[in-house]
């Protein structure tokens, strides 16, 4: 039976190719790695793949691993997408590739460096000047922006697919900032941990060695008199699609992650605004466009990058890979002239073939591409312009001749290319092992030797049948790509860092994710102190709705109010009596309306902002949590339609959630600066919220009865009512509540233990004052402490004429103002670097076809 | 002509800047026809540094920053510069290439091209359409000189176009401009371009200075003159020769270049990013002052 679905599987498979395919040589054979494959995952069964598949799917969400999608169903964050079924390619073939590809960066190097320098390939009739001049990538202030090594192109992707004839093509280049190294390290994780019995009876080629290689050349390039370089990994920020492998590849390769306004140039060396003041940095890998590096000398309008950053490149204070203006390769129309290009550099033929490409701009193209439209893709020669490619095949006859017409009004501006058939391989879609088109990503490195071939790549295969949509934007299923042998022919290479193990011994952390971090510390506690008190409010509602009487009592009335003040949505139940007759209406809206500031929602939506924003601070356990939180965020939002019950039990989730967010970070976050950092933005709310809680519910006097019921709301809202029970027993009485909940020294959620750890925590952030003295959020700390250490209790519950508690409202006011003192005060020490950045020249669009 | 130069360029900014780049390009070039000596230039408050480089169009440029809280910057580049009677543009036998003749001549000679080309081609500032090609069509025809084309299509411009500081941005559009029939000399320059372009011809932005006449028996006033703009186009077997469009001369001794580019956006004269709040007020005050 087993051997007989064995032969199902793959000959089921084998039935439905119809075109050629990855797992069959040029005679129609099956090749031996992937008959390998097809026995293992016979083995596995189809059930078990599939169920492996989900396992992939969630993992990768709790990983957070996403590609943001703009306008996408998903909104922003789209969770990637992994084929469990990885793609093969032997040993031997991939050594083939590889020096194609080689060859391929070498050349394009050789060109980069001519271009930028004597464009020798100009005078010499190579290539057309337009492909230079007319070129939206030729960046006229980077002419005299080199490193200071021999290779100018350090990173390099190229996309490839198999063509007809069984040999990879080159099918585009990624030269200014290439992706997807990170997802594919990504996948590879993934894969290994989740299905690693797939690799059964194989050895697939290790990805590491390409991210050492990438390290080494990084530290060659930084100044080499320090010991620990202040490398930067600069992303354009969360709101961009591969966010996500910015942060990955971060904090796996050991740099900053940090974006254009965390730099600065100051006198032609390029600085990190760190909180600990500014730091040198000595080389940047840049995640961000050529033209938006430097908004001095590139485009104006750019927010992204750092002003002057081209002057401090040239003084030689700064090496940025790759250099700016290295997009010029990404034109399309090089694609037409590689192989006169490695003829004229190189003396040899391309090892592996360019996409068959025309440029209009010569008369005898044109006429070729005009006379096989329908065989044609026509693409902008410029990658930049929005025009997306247009397929001959699937125009009428007249939208052929105005395609045509088009092109010939300006024919420089175009291209064409084979329209190239791809292999397919084999995909899981929807429980089948069926036949998709596939293309593949391969990444370089300069090294010492030439150039590093990660052995490994990013394939991506289209998720619909008989049509090949490659992008991610459009939605596309990655894979793990497995350069596969027998057995180890070669000895791995043992790869040595020529420098220090630690790249950065000390990672500086950037003022903005100082911030975020603080933010994260401090919408989390907002968050947990509104559900805390919410829940509370919402059982002595439904327990006075339940078994209570007519009368709606004072004591509802006056949490309700401190719900209010506690999450500052006036006017709320502060001035409408009507709120207060049907108080679910509201208390849903505190809820789930994420646009109203102070709701449960918003301040989670800001928690999960700022987490976000600084990504790379957490580890996977943490991501798993935030995952949780994000899903019941989500849940919160549809909150109207949810009865009280289900809203409460949500809520309750989501506080242990968070609750379980503070206990992993407490428990594993190193006790560096951004943990103190966290923990401070957790206490200035924290006491902020309790202060506000005890103030509305006890500044005014009130009969016996509804005290009693505010004393017990309150001892809850500190997490003291156990303990409360066990000294008092059941007599409530609001002395002794004060006592406990404002002088109890054991207790972590008292004033006076929050604040002694406030003013410990304060401590320990990075002080600019000299020696032992106190900086002031240190000052203004101590003060607040020793106001409530100094309290009487006695005398703060004496009410006056008005029944107003005036000394105990007045002690807690003055808390208030010094917690927030501390917090506007740290702002100031840490993080006044939010200065928006203005240029003098209004924006100027020159991508814009106006006239 | 002898000159004394002062640029003189003063930002007052309503919330004080704490940090500022700049990059100006206000020195005037070295010419065959044109010397400058004793350029120098100081800025209030001064920078650490100031450092020279010179831009892919051999124009030069000087950047500095500025990093301690400021509410005014004085820019003020100071030159003395001599023309000679003899200059551009203006040969004493009229380059007589036909505009089918300087056609055939860019098309086949290829060194020629490619040192030319991006003046033939649309730059940022500089696209063209139908309307714009019909605007100049009167003006090229292929059996007169190109040189006489080009002045007549600055003829053309100076005739029908008002000359109305106010109306246009750095970023108003040609089209905007030709449908309104009026503008600034960066305007005239830019149309003149566009339209010579349009034609295949070669045409380059000029950036500098003109010294300005006082009415007859009049005293000049200080801070009268102003930074100027008008083009250059090359014609083959003559060389680059300038046009002034907006008055509609040929560029003579009165005429300072100061540096050149596709268009305005490759010359600005002073560029800058500021990281503020607020709002600032801008005053120019440029002397082109004859030394006798």
């Amino acid at each position: 039976m087993l051997t007989e679905t064995s032969v199902n599987l793959l000959q089921s498979y084998q039935n439905g190719i119809d075109s050629y395919d990855e797992i069959l040589d040029v005679n129609g054979r099956v090749k031996p790695h992937w008959q390998a494959l097809f026995s293992t995952m016979e083995k596995l069964g189809l059930d078990e793949l599939q169920s492996r598949n989900l396992e992939i799917i969630s993992k990768l969400r709790e990983n957070g691993v996403t590609y943001n999608v703009y306008d996408g169903p998903d909104g922003m964050n789209r969770p990637w997408q992994l084929d469990p079924i990885p793609f093969l390619i032997e040993q031997k073939e991939w050594n083939v590739i590889s020096k194609g590809l080689q060859q391929r960066a070498l050349l394009l190097d050789l060109t980069l460096r001519d271009i930028y320098g004597p464009r020798n390939l100009v005078k010499d009739a190579i290539i057309p000047p337009e492909l230079v001049f007319d070129n939206s990538g030729f960046c006229r202030p980077c002419t005299d922006i080199k490193l200071p090594s021999s290779s100018q192109l350090t990173l390099y992707a190229a996309d490839m697919a198999r063509g007809p004839d069984g040999r990879m093509w080159v099918l585009d280049n990624r030269t200014q900032a290439p992706s997807g190294s990170g997802y594919s390290l990504e996948n590879r994780v993934v894969m290994s941990k989740l299905i690693p019995e797939l690799a059964d009876g194989m050895y697939v080629s290790k990805l590491s060695p390409y991210f050492n290689s990438l390290q080494n050349t990084v530290l060659r390039l930084s100044d080499k008199s320090k010991d620990a370089p202040n490398i930067v990994y600069l992303t354009p920020g969360p709101s961009n699609e591969a966010y996500f492998e910015h942060a990955y590849l971060a904090s796996y390769l050991g740099y900053t992650l940090a974006q254009g306004d965390d730099l600065m140039v100051r006198n032609g060396v390029v600085w990190l605004k760190s909180i600990d003041g500014l730091q040198k940095v000595d080389v940047i890998i840049r995640r961000i466009d050529d033209d938006w590096c430097d908004p001095l000398e590139l485009r104006e309008d750019s927010r992204l990058g750092v002003p002057g950053l081209l002057q401090a490149i040239r003084l030689g204070n700064v090496q940025v890979l790759n250099p700016p203006g290295s997009s010029v390769l990404e034109n399309h129309s090089f694609l037409a002239f590689m192989d006169n290009i490695s003829l004229y550099f190189l003396g040899e033929k391309l090892i592996m073939p360019s996409v068959a490409t025309w440029w209009c701009g010569q008369t005898k193209e044109m006429n070729y591409v005009a006379e096989h439209i329908d065989e044609l893709i026509i693409k902008k020669a410029n990658r930049r312009s929005k025009f997306r490619s247009i397929y001959g095949r699937l125009l009428s006859q007249s939208e052929r001749a105005d395609l045509i017409s088009m092109i010939r009004l300006n024919p420089r501006e175009y291209i064409a290319q084979q329209e190239v058939s791809l292999s397919t391989t084999p995909s899981l879609i929807d429980g089948n092992i069926v036949p998709r088109y596939a293309a593949l990503r391969a990444f370089l490195v300069a090294d010492e030797k030439g150039y590093h071939v990660m052995q490994g790549g990013l394939t991506r295969s289209s998720p619909v049948k008989d049509r090949f949509v490659i992008s991610n934007q459009y939605g596309g299923l990655s894979k793990d790509t497995w350069i596969v042998s027998d057995k180890t022919e070669e000895v791995q290479e043992k790869i040595v860092l020529t420098t220090p193990a630690a790249v950065n011994k000390h990672i500086s952390l950037p003022s903005r994710s100082a911030e975020n971090l603080f933010w994260v510390g401090r919408y989390c506690e907002r968050t947990m102190a509104v559900i805390k008190f919410m829940n509370i409010t919402i059982n002595v509602l439904n327990l006075d709705r339940n078994f209570g009487g007519s009368a709606k009592q004072e004591h509802i009335k006056i949490l309700l109010q401190s719900l209010t003040h506690l999450s500052y949505t006036y006017p709320g139940f502060i001035e409408k009596e009507e709120l207060l007759q049907d108080p679910y209406s509201e208390i849903i809206d505190l809820v789930s309306n994420s646009s109203r500031p102070g709701t449960i929602a918003a301040n989670i939506g800001a928690f999960l902002n700022s987490v976000g924003a600084v990504r790379n601070q957490w580890d996977l356990e943490t991501w798993r949590i935030v995952d949780l939180i994000d899903k019941g965020y989500h849940e919160l939002m549809n909150a109207s339609s949810m009865n009280s019950n289900n809203i409460q039990k949500t809520l309750e989730g989501l506080h242990n959630n968070m609750f379980m967010f503070l206990g992993i970070i407490s428990e594993s976050m190193p006790r560096d600066i951004s943990f103190f950092l966290l923990e401070t933005g957790k206490l200035i709310e924290r006491i902020m919220s309790k202060v506000s809680v005890i103030q509305s519910n006890f500044g005014a006097k009130n009969s016996e009865s509804v005290e009693n019921e505010l004393i017990e709301a309150t001892l809850i809202n500190h997490h003291l009512l156990v303990s409360y029970r066990q000294i008092y027993k059941s007599h409530l009485s609001i002395e002794a509540m004060l006592d406990l909940i404002m002088l109890e020294r054991t207790h972590p959620f008292s004033l006076v233990y929050m604040l002694d750890e406030l003013k410990n925590n304060l401590g320990k952030l990075p002080s600019n004052m000299r020696g032992e003295r106190l900086n002031e959020a240190q000052k203004l700390a101590l003060e607040a402490c020793t106001l409530v250490k100094l309290a009487d209790i006695s005398a703060l519950i004496t009410y006056d004429r008005n029944l107003e508690r005036k000394e105990l409202f007045h002690l807690l006011s003055e808390i208030s103002r010094l917690i927030s003192s501390v917090s506007f005060t740290l702002t100031n020490m840490y993080f006044s670097h939010t200065m928006m950045q203005h240029s003098f020249i209004n924006r100027m669009d020159s991508d814009k076809d106006e006239i | 002509m002898k000159y004394k130069l002062t640029h003189k360029t003063e930002y007052k900014y309503a919330e004080p800047v704490n940090n500022y780049h700049s990059l100006l390009c206000l020195t005037p070039r070295i010419l065959p026809r044109q010397l400058c000596r004793d350029f120098t230039i100081s800025i209030e408050p001064e920078p650490a540094r100031i450092i020279e480089h010179i831009d892919f169009y051999g124009n030069t440029t000087h950047y500095f920053s500025l990093h301690s809280p400021h509410k005014t910057l004085t820019v003020l580049a100071t030159s003395v510069v001599e023309r000679l009677s003899e200059t551009t543009g203006d040969p004493s036998e009229k380059s007589v290439i036909t505009c089918e003749e300087a056609r055939l001549r860019i098309s086949e000679d290829r060194p020629l091209r490619v040192s030319i080309l991006e003046y033939i081609l649309p730059s940022p500032l500089v696209k063209w359409d139908e309307e714009i090609r019909d605007f100049a069509k009167d003006c090229f025809q292929d059996g007169s000189s190109l040189y006489s084309c080009v002045q007549a299509l600055c003829s053309k411009i100076f005739t029908q176009f008002d000359f109305v500081p106010d109306f246009s941005t750095v970023n108003t559009p040609i089209k905007e401009v030709l449908a309104a029939r009026k503008g600034v000399c960066q305007d005239f320059s830019h149309l003149a371009i566009s339209c010579i372009r349009a034609f295949g011809f070669p045409a380059r932005y000029v950036s500098g200075y003109l010294e300005t006449l006082p009415p007859p028996g009049k005293e000049k006033l200080q801070g009268s003159d102003a930074s100027h703009a008008w083009i250059s186009v090359f014609i083959p077997d003559y060389g680059w020769c300038d046009f002034d469009p907006t008055n509609n001369v040929v560029p003579g001794e009165r005429h300072i270049v100061t540096a050149w580019g596709r268009d305005y956006s490759d010359v600005t004269p002073l560029k800058g990013i500021i990281f503020s709040y607020g709002k600032h007020e801008l005053k120019v005050e440029v002397d082109v002052i004859p030394i006798v």
